[in-house]
């Protein structure tokens, strides 16, 4: 069977049928058969939401492109010591020519799945030319996840590459934080971080951990005023030990006005000490109330991050609510136990009331 | 609802048996018209079940044949081998008037003869088979290496695409010569 023969159009039909791993391989068979399909699946390669290089179990990084909640894997990435290296088979399946780079691939028995394995002196070198090959294939736009482990894992500093960290494997103590705030700086753009810690303090208001993406922060004292008001991204998952109700009714203010968190998009904060009247958040100026005979509208975080790197957060269903000025918009807001959510609609007021049942 | 007989070569079909029909009858009679391949088979196949093909349906719905006409002027497919045509005519009736499934397993497994009916299909305009038919093509290479999709596919190398490319460069200047000889050739 010579595809070559098949009508353009039938060639597309059969690659619109092939899952992006399958047109991955295929493209290595050519350069002209990688501009076909490059040509073909513009519109489907431009409906990747991301690329993801999964944390690495037993050294190695599985790489995948999430479709409809079912992680389609592409490849496997061996980061392998150089014992290593040096103790397993040296016998590749077959070579290939990555963006420039000869690697080695080998098809395991136990996961029957390519896995790309080199020299660890040839890790950076060798996973830059993987990546490159990625947005080569399925465009530059293309968001790719690198998730790891600090300080364990491997960094690299690629382009179109964010970073979902998870910060030890316990609580870092007050002189880590200072390293940790070191790294931040230096590392690539920062989509979520996860971090438990002691320190009473958290990092200098200029740093790059304020501007992640999300962030699932666990702190054992009173962090609130700092984090509410650095915190420019779009989810965080909170818990203190204790907070000023004021800190929260400012949160809420800031965001009401226009002033800060355009971005946000949910927020969960929980108190760990008993006896804060976290209800006193719904009596300030500006909240508003729904009838309590109706059913407000349920608010859901879209699901972004894989389930296990990002505390569960409930959908918010809250008779409570705020207008911003500056554009109309709505945001519910919850007090459950010693919970605040706090979840922002793409709906204005008057969109949102429509929605009350 | 298909029938076929040997055929010949000649403008006249040989008169095709009719198969009982498998599903209830319509209350209107249904016009039927006929089909042949490569080997002169004729297939006499009804006007519902040729609606999946758009290329028959365009033609016979500017037609308004008599069953007699339709007789005596099946259509030909010369570049279509029978058994091929056979599979696409069985395919037709079987989903005649009914919704086509998401899945079709009764695709044939050889290479070849499912390369010779995506052809067929694609020509014939069948939609439906059509999409069938290339995803079992796209399953054929499912978590293959590069090397394998190559020889499943018959894919040329970068050395043989270029090869290719330079001698279909050089057959077009010597073309183009020729042309330019020739036209030389006229002026005196």
């Amino acid at each position: 069977m010579k595809l070559s023969k098949f009508p353009y159009l039938v060639q597309n039909e059969i690659f619109d049928h092939m899952r992006h791993s399958d047109l991955f391989w295929l493209s290595f068979v050519s350069k002209n058969m990688k501009k076909l399909i490059k040509l073909s699946q513009i519109t489907r390669f431009k409906c990747i939401s991301h690329i993801v290089y999964d944390e690495p179990m037993l050294d190695k990084r599985l790489v995948y492109i999430p479709c409809k909640n079912i992680p389609e894997n592409i490849m496997r990435i061996a980061e392998e010591t150089k014992n290593a290296f040096e103790k397993k088979s040296k016998i590749a399946n077959f070579q290939l020519n990555v963006s420039g780079k000869i690697i080695d691939f080998r098809v395991t028995k136990q996961y029957n799945l390519p896995e790309a394995f080199f020299h660890p002196n040839d890790r950076e070198s060798a996973i830059e030319s993987i990546h490159n090959y990625f947005l080569d294939l399925f465009g530059d736009s293309v968001e790719c996840q690198w998730i790891a482990n600090y300080p364990d894992d491997f960094i690299p500093h690629l382009h179109n590459l964010s970073l979902c960290i998870s910060v030890g494997r316990s609580c870092i103590s007050i002189k880590e934080m200072e390293a940790l705030e070191t790294f931040f700086a230096s590392s690539p753009v920062l989509k979520h971080v996860r971090l438990e810690t002691y320190a009473r303090e958290l990092f200098s208001p200029e740093s790059k951990f304020y501007k992640a993406d999300s962030i699932d922060l666990i702190q054992h004292y009173n962090a609130v005023p700092t984090f509410l008001h650095h915190f420019q991204g779009r989810q965080a998952v909170f818990s203190c030990s204790k907070c000023d109700i004021s800190d929260l009714i400012e949160f809420m203010n800031r965001w009401r006005s226009g002033e800060a968190f355009q971005k946000l998009e949910y927020l969960k904060i929980t108190i760990t000490s008993n006896g804060i009247p976290l209800n006193e958040v719904l009596t300030a100026y500006g909240v508003k109330h729904l009838d309590a005979t109706k059913t407000p509208p349920r608010h859901a975080l879209p699901k972004v991050l894989k389930p296990l790197f990002f505390r569960i957060t409930d959908p918010i269903i809250s008779h409570t609510y705020i207008v911003r000025d500056t554009d109309n918009r709505v945001a519910s807001v919850s007090i459950r136990e010693d919970t605040l959510r706090f979840g922002v609609w793409k709906e204005t007021e008057e969109e949102f009331l429509r929605m009350v049942e | 609802m298909s029938s076929t007989e040997q055929g010949t070569s000649s403008a006249a079909p040989a008169e095709p048996t009719t198969a009982p029909e498998s599903a209830a009858a319509p209350e209107v009679p249904e016009s039927f018209y006929y089909v042949h391949g490569k080997d002169k088979v004729v297939h006499k196949v009804s006007a519902g079940a040729l609606q999946h093909s758009a290329l028959i349906h365009g033609m016979i719905s500017n037609l308004g044949y008599t069953e007699e006409q339709a007789k005596a002027n099946p259509f030909p497919f010369e570049n279509i081998d029978g058994d091929i045509l056979q599979m696409v005519v069985d395919w037709c009736n079987q989903h005649k008037g009914k919704p086509t499934p998401p899945e079709d397993t009764n695709l044939p497994k050889q290479k070849e003869k499912l390369f010779d009916l995506v052809l067929a299909v694609n020509y014939l305009e069948i939609k439906e088979l059509l999409t069938y038919c290339c995803k079992q093509v796209a399953m054929m290479v499912k978590g293959k290496s590069p090397e394998e999709i190559r020889e499943i596919w018959m894919i040329p190398t970068d050395a043989e695409d270029e090869a290719a490319e330079k001698e279909a460069k050089k057959r077009a200047g010597k073309e183009a010569a020729g042309e330019t000889a020739a036209a030389a050739g006229d002026a005196k």
